[in-house]
């Protein structure tokens, strides 16, 4: 089992692909774990692209000290393990809580940096992400871990998803009990508990970002992304359809293509960031895979095309009149 | 965990696939250390009905105490008893050896007190409400339908719930010890109940242990 041996703790983490690609590090999420990746060990070394996955202390095989750790730790943790391995120029890929510590890495390490891929995140706990964040840790720790992921199931996942993983539904339930530790993930989530804006530090961040958001990710919505968009210069949004927070599972071939065409771009020298917005075809397959956004992004109500004002005719006397 | 505690949890995994069931001998193993662990705790509780109520945590380690007795009892309950006897001179032995390695009639003899012993107390219990857990040995797909498999199950829930209390006291109390000294003391406390918790799990399944 590889293990990095780090601050008197292991950090559990496993390397797929060719030597000589490009790295994408990913983040977990709060409860996820280095095998919630299994797909993508696959999908991105047959794009061409090396994957580092990793547990953070407190999830999976990695460590869990029961005192906790800072948030700090989480990013200070992968620097350190970037070195161990000798990758020099990372892509960090972080989704939601792993967004964050990603986004802590592009801030602190700017120089490093290949590129960064906050997915599903956030910079800021605004009023309805912090009474989400308080109801799940209420439930996590009063009632259950079991509950906890009861929770997330309908954040995470598309009404289609779990229609047709319904007999699978109980089996994953035991499976995130039995391969988690309760103060584990608590103690992911007290690291956060003095967590402060990270929105005025964004704009530090000058490396390629690409920033994804699920159409019906109801957990860290549109605006939280927007504001990513906005503070990073060398950005762009892109629009995942019809998924939720936890799209990353439930559509990996189209992630992993979204992945790769970024790190690609960047690694051409054909990366632009502008800080416009982009909407993804469903299809992995599909080409061209992007189309830009150019209505409100920021809606989620499908207005009726705007009438055009009425066209003015020239009369016989040679003045405009309506048409 | 170690490697040992890898190796256990194939093995056993494997051993529960191939039987589908906890038979009585390793539900009797099972509940009997259960219930020792439980009876540390709650003996070091039942203290604290005698001391006043002016202390800060005592409404909350009453609650742990009364939780521990009736979690202690679901077991004794939910479980179907062996008729080997030697099942109970090996769970005699496991628990004596628990008691001998957590040195838990330390913490029998003075007031509960906020101190540096109280600090040991909480890290000692939050292993034991924490280390033990056999639901996730058992295969995911493996319902558990059965009284001793839900009270199990109940049981590890529950430690969820009560473990609150160790995990607030030991990241909050001030001992005039610094992080690394605090770790390192909640680390011991850790590996003395895991060492008892791997020879509960290395007598469990004896027959397929045998085979290899």
């Amino acid at each position: 089992m590889p293990v990095f041996e780090y601050q008197g703790h292991q950090l559990y983490y496993e390397l797929h692909g060719r030597e000589g690609d490009p790295v994408l590090t990913i983040v977990n999420g709060l409860s996820m774990r280095t095998s919630h990746w299994g797909p993508y060990f696959q999908l991105l070394p047959d794009l061409g692209v090396r994957v580092l996955t990793y547990d953070m202390l407190g999830q999976g095989a990695s460590s869990k000290p029961v005192l906790g750790a800072g948030f700090q730790d989480h990013a200070d943790g992968l620097y350190a393990l970037h070195r161990y391995l000798g990758i020099e120029r990372p892509y960090v890929f972080g989704i939601s809580f792993g967004g964050v510590v990603a986004l802590r890495y592009a801030v602190d390490h700017p120089d490093v940096l290949g590129g960064v891929i906050p997915v599903s995140t956030f910079s800021e706990l605004d009023a309805q992400l912090r009474g989400h964040a308080t109801n799940l840790y209420v439930g996590l720790v009063r009632v259950g871990f079991g509950f906890y992921l009861d929770l997330l199931m309908p954040l995470n996942f598309s009404n289609e998803w779990i229609a047709q993983q319904q007999d699978l539904i109980q089996l994953i339930r035991r499976v995130g009990v039995s391969t988690n530790e309760l103060y584990g993930i608590q103690n992911l989530m007290e690291s956060l508990a003095g967590f402060e804006s990270m929105t005025p530090e964004l704009s530090t961040i000058k490396a390629p970002a690409l920033i994804l958001n699920g159409e019906f990710d109801c957990l860290t919505p549109r605006h939280l992304h927007d504001i990513l968009r906005r503070e990073m210069a060398n950005s762009r949004l892109v629009l995942v359809p019809r998924v939720c927070h936890a799209f990353t599972l439930e559509i990996p071939a189209l992630t992993s293509r979204l992945l790769a065409d970024f790190i690609h771009a960047v690694e051409r020298g054909e990366w632009t960031g502008d800080q416009s917005v982009w909407i993804s075809a469903e299809d992995p397959q599909a080409d061209p895979l992007l189309t830009l956004c150019e209505a409100d992004h920021l809606r989620a109500i499908p207005l009726a095309p705007t009438p055009k004002p009425p066209r003015k005719r020239k009369t016989a006397a040679g003045s405009f009149d309506q048409a | 965990m170690s490697t040992d505690y890898d190796q256990q949890r194939r093995r056993l995994h494997k051993c529960f696939s191939q039987d589908g069931l906890v038979g009585a001998d390793d539900q009797t193993r099972i509940t009997l250390f259960i219930q020792s662990l439980k009876a540390i705790n709650s003996g070091i509780l039942a203290k604290l009905e005698f001391q006043p109520l002016d202390w800060a945590p005592w409404k909350f380690l009453h609650t742990q105490y009364y939780r521990e007795l009736e979690m202690a009892t679901l077991m004794g309950r939910a479980t179907s008893w062996s008729t080997n006897p030697v099942v109970y001179l090996e769970a005699s032995n496991l628990n004596l050896g628990l008691w001998n390695r957590t040195q838990a009639w330390d913490y029998l003899q003075a007031p509960l007190a906020a101190d540096e012993r109280f600090y040991r107390y909480l890290a000692m219990s939050h292993a034991l409400l924490s280390v033990v857990r056999l639901i996730p040995l058992l295969p995911p797909s493996m319902p558990l339908d059965t009284p001793f498999l839900q009270a199990l199950h109940d049981v590890e829930e529950e430690n969820g719930r009560q473990i609150q209390l160790q995990i607030r006291l030991l990241k909050e109390l001030d001992m005039g010890m610094d992080r690394k000294q605090r770790e390192a003391l909640v680390e011991e406390e850790r590996e003395r109940v895991e060492a008892s918790y791997l020879e509960l799990l290395a007598s469990l399944c004896p027959e397929q242990a045998e085979q290899g």
